[in-house]
Parts: structure tokens; sequence; C-alpha cells
């Protein structure tokens, strides 16, 4: 009770500055929730991985990566629509994710946080690595009519496409809560993340499970490496940014908390696109979200050990 | 006895390196320079891995040397040996005021947080165009030496021996105990008067000067700093590997890791020129899972059981 009572003056804030945003640049809010969209897209799987494996996999944001040049070279060798490509892509990931789960991450979780930190680390380079090796450096590109698509309200005109991020990002959430809370491998996977030792003395196969939220959090931002194809160029090094602002992003929200992740996407989608909205400031809107990534992490930090 | 025949295969090793110019023509010279770049931010990497800390911000205080250096001689018109010194010493204040903030933090929160810092450090380089040139950087009127290799060689040499130097200090000053202490259990480590945070903090802006100090004689030896080169990736990926190689928590380790990686990671250039840093991430990925302790490791183990 008391906390919420806390937050009303955040929310007036938050709504005031939002109005406030609205009546200045309404396209700063448009665009703000779209690259919303993108990173709660992309940072919601790595959350669902690190909730329940607690395990920081710094090779996320290149399997997105991977994901969108599965996506590219399907699209290419049999003319789809990169949102038909998908499907294949999905079932690829899924191998992908879980080849590395049982080659590699099974054996580094019982080990120190530091060797996994490590290993996903040398995995991301040896994925944006082969992607190198078998496509060189050079950016690529679909051509897509759909995604220029624009809607004209008064006298403001913005892209509609990127809402597709936002529904994706909302369609995951919906989908991990219900599976968490619904299914019984979700309830099991839940039990798992919060005591291993536990669940596995009531009989769940914590291995079976973990590879399970593994595999699926792979498939999941490779979903989302999917749709990213169908906007961005892509190239070796287009992922990696990712998985420093998901970690944010969930370093922000609290590990554990999805619709946490919602919000905090928000907040930082917003912050940098009013940074982007003032003219000759674009190349500044990434040192917003660093100083709040360490702020935030700062700030979490100190809390988790006072505690 | 034990103790001189200990100090042999070093000596000999540094000769060899020193005389190595004389022998050999300029590309081995500039294989050699490369390795000891990397040698030595290895050797960096790992001072502070001994107390357990990851850092993932070798770039960025690298960088930070490697502009500090080529504003002040380009800017104030300072001359080289002053600019590299204020280069460095600029590097170890920044991460001494920053080690206030990032050393309250522990495991991967540390780690992504040094990252993120090399990160600001790119972003504002590259946007503040009117002081740092922006995203095309600055070039020296002029390198040292006027480029003759074989001094850029022994200026490079130079620096890694003070690297190396500081590293063994640390391993066998009091330093070494308290790093020790702080990786194996830090409640135990303050109970026994460690100052946790205060030895961090040292430890911390030493390897910044030297990461500082390497990127100041780098960009002398090239002549040019950009920002995506200057905190380039590679600067903390390759040294973190070759540790992991050669064989964590000394000095020995990473040398024979970054002599191992650097020479093939030259001859893998020349065959591959897409991808080869693909050995980078499968040597991580195999020593974290087979040979934790690194090469070093493996062959002590080897010799233990062999004796026994």
């Amino acid at each position: 009770m008391a906390s919420s009572k806390k937050a009303i003056p955040w929310i007036i804030a938050g709504a005031v500055g939002l109005v406030a945003i609205l009546l200045w640049k309404p396209t700063v809010l448009i665009y703000g929730v779209q690259r919303a969209g993108l990173y709660a897209a992309i940072a919601l799987p790595m959350g669902l991985a690190e909730g329940i494996l607690h395990i920081v996999n710094l090779a996320h944001g290149e399997l997105l990566m991977v994901a969108a040049y599965i996506t590219y070279s399907l699209a290419q060798a049999l003319g789809l629509d990169p949102l038909l490509a998908l499907f294949p892509a999905m079932i690829a990931m899924a191998i992908v994710g879980y080849l590395l789960y049982q080659l590699t991450i099974r054996k580094a979780l019982k080990g120190p946080e530091l060797n996994q930190l490590i290993l996903t680390f040398g995995i991301g380079i040896a994925l944006s690595q082969i992607i190198t090796l078998i496509y060189t450096s050079r950016t690529r590109k679909l051509h897509l009519d759909y995604v220029s698509s624009s809607l004209t309200i008064g006298q403001t005109s913005f892209g509609i496409w990127d809402f597709t991020f936002v529904a994706l990002a909302i369609l995951m959430t919906i989908g991990i809560r219900l599976f968490l809370s619904r299914t019984k491998l979700g309830k099991a996977a839940v039990a798992v993340g919060q005591n291993p030792r536990g669940a596995a003395i009531v009989g769940i196969d914590v291995q079976k499970t973990y590879s399970l939220v593994f595999t699926a959090s792979v498939v999941l931002v490779g979903i989302a490496g999917s749709f990213f194809l169908t906007r961005q160029s892509i190239f070796p090094g287009v992922g990696s940014p990712f998985t420093m602002k998901s970690f944010s992003l969930i370093a922000m929200a609290g590990v554990g908390s999805i619709s946490g992740v919602l919000y905090s996407s928000l907040a930082l989608g917003i912050a940098e696109a009013i940074i982007n909205g003032i003219p000759g400031m674009s190349g500044w809107s990434d040192i917003v979200f660093f100083l709040i990534i360490i702020i935030t992490i700062a700030v979490r930090a100190s809390r988790t050990r006072q505690s | 006895m034990k103790r001189v025949s200990s100090f042999i295969l070093p000596v000999v090793l540094v000769l060899a390196a020193v005389v190595f110019p004389l022998v050999l023509g300029p590309y081995p010279q500039t294989v050699a320079r490369t390795v000891f770049k990397y040698m030595a931010l290895a050797l960096t990497w790992d001072m502070l891995f001994r107390s357990g800390q990851v850092s993932f911000g070798v770039a960025g205080f690298f960088g930070l040397g490697t502009y500090a250096t080529v504003l002040l001689a380009v800017k104030a018109g300072f001359s080289f040996p002053l600019a590299m010194l204020l280069g460095a010493v600029i590097a170890a204040v920044f991460a001494y005021a920053l080690g206030f903030l990032v050393l309250q933090l522990r495991g991967t929160y540390f780690s992504i947080t040094t990252l993120a810092l090399a990160e600001i450090f790119r972003v504002i380089l590259r946007n503040w165009t009117s002081f740092s040139g922006g995203p095309e950087g600055i070039v020296l009127q002029q390198i040292v030496f006027g480029g003759q290799s074989k001094a850029l060689y022994w200026l490079n040499l130079g620096v890694l021996l003070v690297v190396l130097l500081v590293s063994v200090w640390l391993e066998n000053s009091k330093f070494h105990f308290a790093l020790t202490s702080i990786r194996d259990n830090e409640v135990s480590a303050q109970t026994s008067g460690v100052n946790i945070f205060r030895t961090l903090l040292i430890v911390f802006t030493i390897t910044a000067f030297l990461q500082g100090l390497v990127g100041a004689v780098d960009v002398v030896s090239y002549g040019y700093a950009m920002p995506d080169s200057a905190f380039d990736a590679n600067y903390t990926l390759l040294p973190l590997a070759m540790v992991l190689l050669g064989g964590e928590h000394s000095t020995w380790g990473p040398v024979i890791g970054s002599v191992l990686l650097g020479v093939a990671s030259e001859y893998l250039k020349l065959k591959i020129p897409y991808g080869h840093l693909l050995v980078y991430g499968v040597i991580i990925i195999l020593v974290i899972l087979f040979m934790p302790r690194g090469l070093l490791g493996f062959f002590r183990r080897k010799k233990g059981a062999n004796r026994g």
C-alpha cells in the first residue's frame, strides 16, 4: 500500500511529461514507443533466461544477429518474405539454442558466475566471427514495400511499421506470463528458477527445464531478429549493442520482472527519442542511454548490497 | 640457488627481445610490436582479474590514453614524451574518479558497467567534433622517431617491460595477498584487515595508467586517433582470451598466451581477412569449458601428476 502511494507523484510527473512531449513534437512520442517496442522484444527473452537460469547471456545480441542472417538467407534463397521465412528460421534457432545449451551453457552453470560471463562473451565473439566468415562484414538489407507505410493524423505523418515491434513485445509479455503461470512446464520453470535443489527434490527435471527455457529464449530473440531484418540493415556487429541494452533494461526492471521490462524499455525509448528530436543532437542519444544504465545499475547494486 | 636460476629465463628472453630487430626485418618487427601491445594489455587485465573482477573496459582506458596524448600534442603543442606521460595520467585520473562508482559493484554489474564506460568515452569523442575531430579523428603531423621501425620497436618493448615489472611487483608485494583474498572470499578478506575498496581502487588506477600508456605509445607510433579504432572492442577481447589461454592470475600466463595468440592471429589475418577472430572466441569457450587454469595450469597439473 505504501509503495503504491509513493508511486502516485511519479505517475503524475510521467503523465505531465508525456503530455508536454505530445504538445512539443508528437512524433517523438511515437518513435519513442516504437523504439521501446524493439528494445523490449529483444530484452524480454534475455530476461526469461536470466530469471530462470540465473545466467547473463552476453551472446544474446549475437543470437539476434544470427537469426536475422538466417532469415535473410532463407528469404533470398527461397524468395520468401522474411515474415514467412521466420518459421523455418525459428526451427533453426531452436536447434542453435538447444546445441548451445547442451554443449556449453550446461557445463558452465555449475561453475562460478564469472565463468558464465566469459563463456557467453566468447560465444558471442564466435557467432559474430562465423557470420563474418560466411557473409563478410558487408551490410545487407532487404527492401520491402510495406515497411515504409505511413499514417498522417492532422499535420503529423509517421511510419507505422515499427508498431509491429510494440505488438511483438506485448505478445511476448503475454505469452511468457501465460506460459509461466498457466502451463505445467512453466510452473515447473518458476520453481526451478526460485530453488533448483528444492525443485529437483519434488521431482522436477531441472536439466530439462533449463534446456527448454534457454532454447525458448533463443527462439524468441530469433523471432525478434526476423522482424529486425524487415526494417534495419544487418552486419555482423549489429547485435552486440543490444546485449548491453537488454542487460540494462532487465537490471532496471529487476531480474524476474517481465512486465517491468516493458516499462524500462518505454522510459529509455522515449528518452532516446527526445534527444533524437533535438536538431543536431542525434549522435548523443546513446549517451543518455549509457548514463541511465550506469545510474540504474549503481542504485540497484547498492540497494542489494544493503539488504 | 633456486632464486638465481628463476631469473635466468626472463633475462635471456628480455635480451633476445632487445636484439631481435638487429637480426630480423621490418615485418617481424611489426608483428612483434602488435604482440607487445596485446601482451601489455593482457597483463593489465590480469592484474585486476587477480582480485576476481572481470573488466570489459580495457579498450576504454586504452582509448583515453590515445586521445589524451593526441590532443595534448596537437592542440597544446606538448612534446611526445610529456604528452604520452600525461595521457596515461589522465586515463588513471578517470579510473580513479570512476572507481568510486564502479568498484562498488561486483560480478556481472561491474563488468557491464566498465563496458558501458568505454562506450561512453567513444560516443563523447565521436560526437564532440570541435574538440576531438569527430568520427574522422585527429592526425598527428608526424610520428615519433620519424617512423623508424627499430626505434618504434624498442619504444613498444620499453613500455611492455614497464608493465611486466609492475606485474611482477604486484605478484610479490602484499597486494598479491590482498587481491587473492578478495577473489577467494571478500568477507574473510575484510575480517583479516584488507581494505577491499582501497586495494581495488589502487589496482584499478594502476592498470588504467598502464592501459593509457599503451594507448599513448600506440598513437604516437601510428600517427592518428579515431574513435572507432581507439576504442576498438578487440582491445578488450584479445587480452582476455590471451590471459585465459596462457593461464590466469600470473605474469607468465598472459605472456605465453599473448605470444601464441598474437603470432597465430597475425598469420590468420593474412590467410582469412574476414573472421580470423573466430579463433579467439573458440579459445575462450574451450578454455572455460575444458582447461580452466589455462596452459600454465594444464602443464603444472601434468607435471604434478607425473611426479606423484
